[in-house]
């Protein structure tokens, strides 16, 4: 009798999300230093990180949210209709697409934030610095991410009630990055917007 | 139909937190912010990515990032609030 590594199946797909989780809390560290150094930075300046935060585009801000956490429902119909053998190359679509939307409008925000960046000074640098390294970050893995989601959309045939682990860890990961712009958004666009 | 449900709770949740930022609230502002988007990402965690269903395993997983987290976020918070941030004379030679 050939040695096989898992006894079930079942011990098989939760060795997998085991892994992604595992692989989860790592970038939840790597991801941490720079809320740290948020947290730091607003503590010892608030001034600054509310001048700074106005010329934020809040409207465009709020439905890049939106857009993320619609992306996160279609990525979560895509793993429930994989598990239930049923076609998922819609909801990968829109996943990815809601997820290009997300990047276009992010970057039309850094285009037209950056005059504001050049009259910038002192602490308000601080918090720029932080604003592009995480939002940076944070698009770097939305790009792996819609990477992902087409790579699965290619391979959609081979996915069914037999076989999903690869659709449903790639959703963990997608909803992991959602997680964490959902603590970006109020901690760049909504500083004290009754002053803006 | 709990998909939609979380989604419809997201987007409320959304819209309390945008509105929330428009009444001076003082601290209360970011305390409320915070509270929403842990709220928030409870919801993607537990519905989302199936905690709710998950054995102990992948629970314990889960929260282990999360108490990493607060220990070095802890540890690092104790160096910064008992030292003296002391600029190295060569420091800056602008100024």
């Amino acid at each position: 009798m050939p040695t096989i590594p898992f006894d079930s199946r079942l011990e098989r797909r939760e060795a997998a999300l085991l892994a992604m989780w595992a692989f989860l809390v790592t970038e939840a560290l790597f991801f941490g230093p720079l809320f740290f150094g948020y947290v730091h930075g607003r503590i010892a300046n608030p001034a600054a990180f509310v001048s700074a935060s106005h010329p934020m585009h809040v409207v465009l801000g709020t439905l890049n949210t939106a857009l993320l956490m619609t992306s996160s429902l279609t990525m979560a119909l895509a793993v429930r209709g994989a598990q239930q053998g049923k076609a998922i190359r819609l909801w990968l679509a829109l996943t990815a697409l809601l997820g290009l939307a997300f990047l276009g409008i992010k970057a039309s925000e850094y285009w037209m934030e950056s005059s504001e960046v050049a009259k910038a000074s002192g602490a308000e640098l601080t918090f720029y610095f932080l604003y592009f390294a995480m939002t940076g970050l944070h698009a770097l893995h939305l790009t792996i991410g819609i990477g992902v989601v087409a790579w699965l959309w290619r391979h959609a045939a081979r996915f069914g009630r037999e076989y999903h682990a690869p659709v449903e860890v790639s959703g963990l990961y997608w909803h992991f990055v959602d997680v964490v712009w959902v603590f970006l958004y109020p901690m760049f666009y909504l500083l004290e917007r009754y002053n803006a | 139909m709990t998909y939609v449900l979380t989604w419809l709770a997201l987007m409320i949740l959304l819209a309390l937190t945008c509105a929330s930022s428009y009444f001076p609230m003082g601290p209360w502002n970011t305390i409320a912010n915070m509270g929403i988007s842990c709220a928030k990402a409870l919801l993607i965690a537990i519905f989302f990515m199936h905690l709710k269903n998950a054995g102990a395993l992948l629970r314990i997983a889960a929260f282990t990032g999360l108490v990493f987290l607060a220990i070095l976020f802890g540890l690092s918070w104790t160096d910064y609030a008992t030292r003296q941030i002391s600029p190295a004379p060569w420091q800056d030679p602008a100024a």
